[in-house]
């Protein structure tokens, strides 16, 4: 108890310390407090008197598990797994564990603060919410403010552009961004799943999931649930593997925590899964393996891709010179996968883009995978099924002013010049680089950032930092002081989940559900809920911004004059989407189902007959529907295409200069000069990105990430364990230490993502390890611009 | 109350009694014994993160060092106890300055233990109120606490010259006091999980070591007592006696040895037998313990047919450098071969033996504490006759 | 009055540590390398790339083992070190000298030294945290991905973990040793 009672205190005390402290602060105190920097007094022993236990949803990663939060004397001491939410079931990772440090870390950000220094340099005044709204609009001697852009550029809203990161908010912050009315918004996907959700989505028609509790073959190529943990994937089909219900291969170049629980393990050559998937369709449709009943009613241009790997001869030892997997291994694969099909899975995967045909992959993987039949299917990939909610009010004005997207359309070509499609989520990479060499259509001016870390998360941190320092107004809402704060004009402090409301979500599948992430505790220093923020934003820049529009934008001034400015105005008032409260917003968004806004406030979960299907059954299993009531097929195994299709061939794409079957091209080919290596990236599954890089916890698992080195390489290189390493490649270099292994290729090398920043603002992620972004390439995959992770070689040198 | 009766000593001013016979060794018991204070001092304010203990070796150098000091005040014990104990007459020479330089060695123990034993007075607390008496430490602690007592008692009435009743406590004192040291060996004998320590081999070579140890010491006492002159006879008998009893008890230590050695490596048992070939690969095993503390003196016990006394007394020097050792490696060799053997961090290299170096702190009071003793040793050969026995008793 | 212990399905395990972050949250475990109650450790991989040996990479989550004749608790001078009344190997760290006797005498390096109280401490099966609410798991059982861990009492012969344990093979660690276990890895 007495941790904790010091803890409180502690924390009541820097409260007092803001009223009374207030101005008088250095700008470096604004980010941490002596009293816990290095202090090891981060745990609080949970106690047996009074609590309260609030249901809540977990954002240390982006699977949203359902978390118990235990509250004693309004300090959260710990959190447990909420064992209703079916998508979680009953678990939580560390990093769900360690959510408490997200909340007490001494570095987070807790006041609005605006820029006084140079603009990268992390120099920063506190102020008021209000100072820090009316900096954003009318900026101080140290940059402009929105009014200031948007008149000089004669309210053109897309000069100022929007971007963030996965979350449950992202949509509130979306909502302002469609007030706004710029066409430029930037999320995660270009550097996450954007190639592999299109790739399913144009080929099934949907990004499906898989249902690994029933599957009985597995190949998980290029993904690795055991360390890059989705729920329920990863708990429904470890507790089967090892020879106890599902075979599970696992290809991938290193030697991963999924490879140690495969019944074998392929390492392949990185950025050649196409040729190994290609291979298998080729046996399993040669040796005629595949379900001709579900080929016959649902297959679109089968015949063409049949002649395609026909012709092109994508056999099993074509295969095995490009992938380095042996032939024999290839066609076993093939037959086993037919024979347990369609209870066997090819893995879709959810990760970021490691080659530039992964779209391609993507397509050959769908297409393979419904050859077995195993779409739509108990124990294949299914489409499953979602508790649908209600909208609510939200603000799209039109402004005549704002331009389209900014993407440069190539001469001669149909498509753009730095890739064939612009997906809603935008190229980051594209965007940013071409920012960055002018060859904008109109100047880019400004950035709102919600919840997004663009110096750590992409390719080429030294191109990033420039692009940064090029903008005049940038401003950031975020809980950690991140790298890419550092080169924010005003910041704006958000509160951690734990302190925070967040929208109503549903969630789809076999057994889907609705849950809430509702308030732990109360928002500690001076931070807010993002929509509470924007609510203080639109309210101060709502009626300026009209101004400027009223003063360039014809069509307004025609509508006044029809209308009155009143009526005008209602359709351009930015805080009608912020008016209400976030709990008043999700009763709205369930009303349709009776009992639910109840049930989420007490159990964080619910979806129709919760009450009579939810069941413990063991002390660590529960049922959540009864398998005749589960989702499995809904469309009885027809693909989601308009044409009900699965679409072998594309011909529209082919417009675009796309491949429209899944072809080999010999640039594919994986090769790395003598005396450089081929540089991997990946997860662990105690860390989630940069998102979690400065978590005490989390860093008393891994204090720094050590760079894969082949045992007989670092050998040969005279390199040991711990030795520090420079790593550069034409990109840049980063440094970090050594960590000899044979469970990675003579000719590759591995470190995980998220780790060295630089903001020394963060007590325990400053210059831990080393940066894979400074030194990966920014290469960018041709269809939708998505960022290219596997494609840089490195040299690297004990320094 | 005169204390004269309870302990005859001789009288002097405080400035007669601190006045030092030699200025070098007093500096140099000065210094140990400053050293001694300045790192409790290091460990008051620190705590444990004062020592280089870990996990994986919790047990460093003070416990080397207490080890060092119970096993003098044990072989001492048994040194005095030939003369006073069994009645050896050639031995009572030694008798009075054995049994309190076994007193000294074993207070000083007790002052290194005080700063390794997390909490000292809980220990005194419920050692009494929940006796642990399955525990070899309890009945260590405890024995040796009565040992002390005896040992004092004994040494009152050798002083008052009443050896009949010295003989009784004598023998009683002897008694718990090998009940006591056999004890400590099983302190290490008992660990059944760690193979090279487990076993009868070191309640018995503690035994064998301690009577080592306390022949090394009451030359080193007669040496420096009679520095620069000749050995007075009654003196030199002992001493010649117990030259040749030593090359005996060497014979029998590394033969001991040699077996045990021998008989780790045989067969190849996992952890025993690399565990083993690990120890015979240290310095501190071939330099410090054979050659210092074995092969030194036993060479000079057979070239001079264990006549040479005066040289004797630099070989037991020497020895002393080897027994520390001895203390020593049996600690960091017991805690050698890790409990865990897995890798529990992916960036870590796999758990082989483990490593300890002693900090500074522990350097300061392990062996700051041998000023302590050669205070009291000082002061004590001031107050106290330790050589004039009574003709007959 | 029960007796309690703990199954492991490890080969569930996928080495993702929720385990340790649970356990250290939920008895205020402070951070630092060497301080933990509860691990997962595996050898380092056999084989040479691209000939590597799966099985040699087998992880086992793993803690303190409640053994029913403790090394630690016999040779704990002081009885800070004791069977509780559900057979659970606890220390009473008003009695804990700190001899350090008992992590050297386990043979699981289950122990470790808490640097608030100077007193050694392990794993009790969260029997002052969550057993003590009323609770019936452990924190490390609950919040376990995949779900490797079973925790009840063996004397109840209808609880789960006695029926899978009379049901599956099951193996102990350095069983040799005498110390009798109530950890249980399930094969």
């Amino acid at each position: 108890m007495a941790v904790e009672v010091s803890r409180r205190r502690f924390l009541q005390g820097s409260v007092a310390m803001t009223v009374i402290g207030g101005m008088s602060m250095a700008p470096s105190d604004l980010f941490s407090n002596e009293e816990e920097h290095g202090s090891q007094a981060m745990t609080t022993k949970t106690g047996t008197g009074e609590a309260k236990i609030v249901p809540t949803l977990c954002e240390m990663c982006v699977n949203k598990c359902a978390a118990l939060a235990r509250v004693e004397n309004g300090v959260v001491t710990k959190l447990d797994p909420n064992p209703m939410f079916p998508k979680s079931r009953n678990m939580l990772c560390p990093r769900g564990n360690a959510g408490i440090q997200a909340l007490y870390d001494p570095d987070r950000l807790k006041y609005p603060m605006i820029r006084v220094g140079e603009k990268g340099e992390g120099k920063f005044k506190r102020v008021s919410w209000e100072e820090a709204y009316d900096a954003i609009l009318n900026g101080t001697d140290k940059f402009p403010g929105l009014a200031k852009i948007l008149d000089e550029e004669k309210d053109n809203r897309s000069t100022i552009f929007f971007c963030a990161g996965e979350g449950m908010a992202e949509h509130t912050f979306k909502t302002f961004f469609n007030g706004f009315g710029s066409a430029n918004w930037l999320n995660h996907a270009s550097l996450c799943l954007r190639t592999v959700v299109s790739g399913y989505g144009v080929t099934l028609g949907a990004y499906p999931q898989a249902d690994l509790e029933n599957a009985e073959y597995i190949i998980m190529a290029g993904a690795n649930r055991a360390e890059a943990i989705v729920t329920p994937d990863t708990m429904d089909f470890f507790k089967r593997t090892k020879g106890r219900g599902a075979k599970l291969i696992c290809v991938d170049p290193r030697f991963t925590n999924t490879a140690a629980k495969a019944d074998k393990w392929l390492p392949i050559k990185p950025g050649t899964d196409l040729a190994f998937v290609l291979a298998l369709t080729y046996v399993a449709i040669m040796e005629e393996l595949y379900d001709k009943a579900y080929v016959e009613k649902y297959f679109d241009g089968f015949t063409q891709y049949k002649n395609h790997l026909y012709s092109e001869g994508y056999t099993p030892e074509w295969a095995e010179k490009i992938t380095g997997i042996p032939a024999k291994d290839i066609y076993e694969i093939a037959r086993d996968f037919m024979k347990h099909a369609p209870k066997a899975v090819y893995y879709p995967g959810r990760r970021s883009t490691f080659a530039k045909n992964d779209f391609q992959l993507r397509r050959a993987m769908a297409i393979f995978q419904a050859l077995g039949g195993g779409i739509d299917t108990k124990g294949g990939l299914v489409f499953g099924k979602k508790l649908p909610l209600k909208p609510h009010a939200t603000v799209a004005p039109m402004y005549a002013q704002a331009e389209g997207i900014d993407v440069e359309r190539a001469k001669g070509h149909p498509g753009y010049s730095d890739c064939a499609i612009v997906s809603g989520g935008g190229s980051w990479i594209g965007f940013r680089n071409r920012v960055l060499e002018g060859k904008g259509l109109y100047p880019i001016r400004g950035m709102f950032l919600y919840k997004h870390n663009p110096m750590m998360n992409m390719p080429n941190t030294k191109k990033t930092a420039e692009f940064l320092k090029k903008l005049d107004l940038i401003v950031t809402i975020d809980t950690m002081p991140s790298d890419t704060v550092m080169y924010a004009d005003v910041v704006l402090p958000e509160c951690t989940y734990l302190e925070r409301t967040d929208p109503v979500k549903t969630f789809g599948g076999p057994e889907p559900s609705i849950a809430v992430r509702n308030k732990v505790i109360d928002p500690m220093y001076e931070t807010k809920p993002v929509i509470e923020i924007l609510r203080g934003l639109t309210e101060k820049i709502s009626k300026p911004l009209f101004e400027i529009t009223k003063k360039y934008d014809e069509d307004v001034q025609d509508d006044i004059a029809d209308r009155g400015e009143e009526e005008v105005y209602k359709d351009f008032d930015l805080t009608i989407p912020f008016k209400h409260s976030q709990e008043e917003l999700n009763e709205h968004a369930v009303s349709d189902y009776p009992g639910a806004a109840e049930a989420l406030k007490e159990h964080g979960v619910y979806y129709p007959n919760m009450d009579k299907w939810f069941k413990k059954v063991s002390v660590n299993e529960h049922v959540y529907y009864p398998d005749d009531k589960k989702a499995y097929t809904v469309r009885g195994g027809k693909p989601k295409t308009p044409s009900g299709k699965v679409m072998c061939n594309l011909k529209n794409i082919a417009k675009k200069g796309v491949d429209p079957m899944p072809t080999w091209r010999k640039e594919y080919e994986y090769s790395v000069p003598e005396g450089k290596f081929r540089m991997l990236t990946g997860r662990h599954a105690q860390f989630t990105q940069s998102g979690t890089s400065n978590n005490a916890m989390l860093h008393d698992l891994i204090n720094e990430n050590y760079i894969w080195i082949n045992k007989r390489v670092a050998k040969k290189m005279g390199i040991k364990f711990g030795d520090m390493i420079e790593v550069s490649s034409e990109a840049g270099s980063t440094r970090l230490k050594a960590y000899p292994t044979e469970k990675i290729a003579p000719d590759q090398v591995f470190f995980i993502h998220g780790f060295g920043e630089e903001s020394e603002e963060l007590t325990w992620a400053y210059r831990s390890g080393g940066n894979d972004n400074a030194v990966i390439k920014d290469d960018i995959e041709p269809v939708y611009g998505a960022a290219v992770m596997h494609s840089t070689n490195v040299e690297i040198r004990k320094v | 109350m005169d204390l004269q009766k309870i302990i005859p000593y001789k009288k002097m001013s405080l400035k007669e009694l601190l006045v030092p016979e030699n200025k070098l060794m007093a500096l140099i018991a000065v210094v140990l014994t400053t050293l001694f204070l300045i790192g409790v001092a290091i460990y008051l304010v620190h705590g444990h993160h004062a020592y280089a203990v870990t996990r994986e070796h919790p047990w460093g150098l003070l416990i080397a060092m207490y080890i060092f000091f119970v096993v003098s005040s044990t072989g001492l014990c048994i040194v005095g106890s030939f003369g006073d104990v069994f009645g050896f007459k050639d031995y009572m020479v030694v008798s009075k300055r054995a049994i309190f330089g076994s007193i000294i060695t074993i207070l000083s123990g007790f002052a290194v233990i005080a700063f390794e034993i997390g909490h000292p007075v809980t220990m005194m607390i419920y050692n009494v109120l929940s006796p642990g008496l399955t525990s070899a430490i309890w009945w260590m602690g405890t024995l040796y606490g009565l040992y002390l007592t005896f040992m004092i008692i004994e040494f009152i009435f050798l002083m008052r010259n009443d050896m009949a009743r010295a003989k009784i406590f004598g023998l009683i004192g002897l008694l718990v006091g090998l009940a006591a040291h056999s004890n400590l060996g099983g302190v290490f004998g008992f660990l059944n999980a760690r193979v090279v320590s487990n076993g009868v081999f070191y309640p018995t070579y503690f035994i064998l070591t301690a009577f080592i140890t306390g022949i090394y010491l009451i030359f080193i006492m007669y040496g420096y007592k009679y520095r620069g002159q000749p050995f007075p006879d009654d003196v030199a008998k002992a001493l010649t006696n117990f030259m040749k009893i030593q090359g005996l008890l060497l014979a029998i230590l590394m033969f001991f040895e040699t077996w045990k050695m021998l008989t780790g490596v045989y067969g190849g048992m996992p952890e025993r037998a690399d565990t083993i070939i690990h120890i015979l690969h240290t310095k501190s095993f071939w330099l410090g313990e054979v050659l210092c503390g074995m092969v030194i003196p036993f060479l000079l016990i057979l070239k001079s047919k264990g006549t040479a006394i005066k040289q004797m007394v630099w070989a037991s020097v020497i020895g002393m450098v080897g027994i520390f050792y001895m203390r020593y490696d049996l600690v960091h060799d017991t805690q050698l071969f890790p409990m865990q053997t897995l890798k529990i961090r992916e960036y870590q290299l796999p758990p082989s033996f483990v490593d300890y170096f002693p900090s500074t702190a522990e350097m300061m009071i392990g062996f700051g504490a041998i000023g302590i003793c050669m205070i009291l040793y000082f002061i004590g050969t001031k107050l106290f006759d330790l050589d004039h026995m009574p003709e007959h008793h | 009055m029960a007796r309690y212990g703990m199954a492991l399905d490890y080969k569930n395990c996928i080495n993702c540590k929720a385990c340790e972050v649970a356990c250290k949250e939920e008895n205020g475990v402070l951070l630092g390398a060497d301080k933990h109650r509860i691990w997962v450790g595996v050898k380092e991989i056999e084989g040479e790339y691209p000939l590597l040996n799966i099985a040699s990479n087998t992880f086992y989550p793993s803690q303190c083992q409640h053994c029913d004749n403790a090394p630690c608790e016999e040779v704990c001078p002081t009885h800070a070190t004791h069977y509780d009344e559900n057979g659970v190997v606890r220390v009473d760290p008003n009695k804990c000298i700190l001899c350090s006797y008992c992590m050297n005498a386990c043979p699981y390096d289950a122990r470790y030294v808490d640097d608030r109280t100077m007193t050694v401490d392990k794993c009790n099966f969260c029997s002052d945290t969550r057993l003590a609410r009323g609770e019936t798991t452990t924190a490390c059982q609950a919040t376990c991905p995949t779900k490797v861990r079973i925790f009840g009492d063996l004397d109840d012969p209808n609880s789960e973990i006695s029926q899978v344990l009379r049901e599956r093979e099951h193996f102990s660690l350095k069983p040799h040793l005498g110390t009798k276990p109530k950890l249980f890895y399930l094969m």
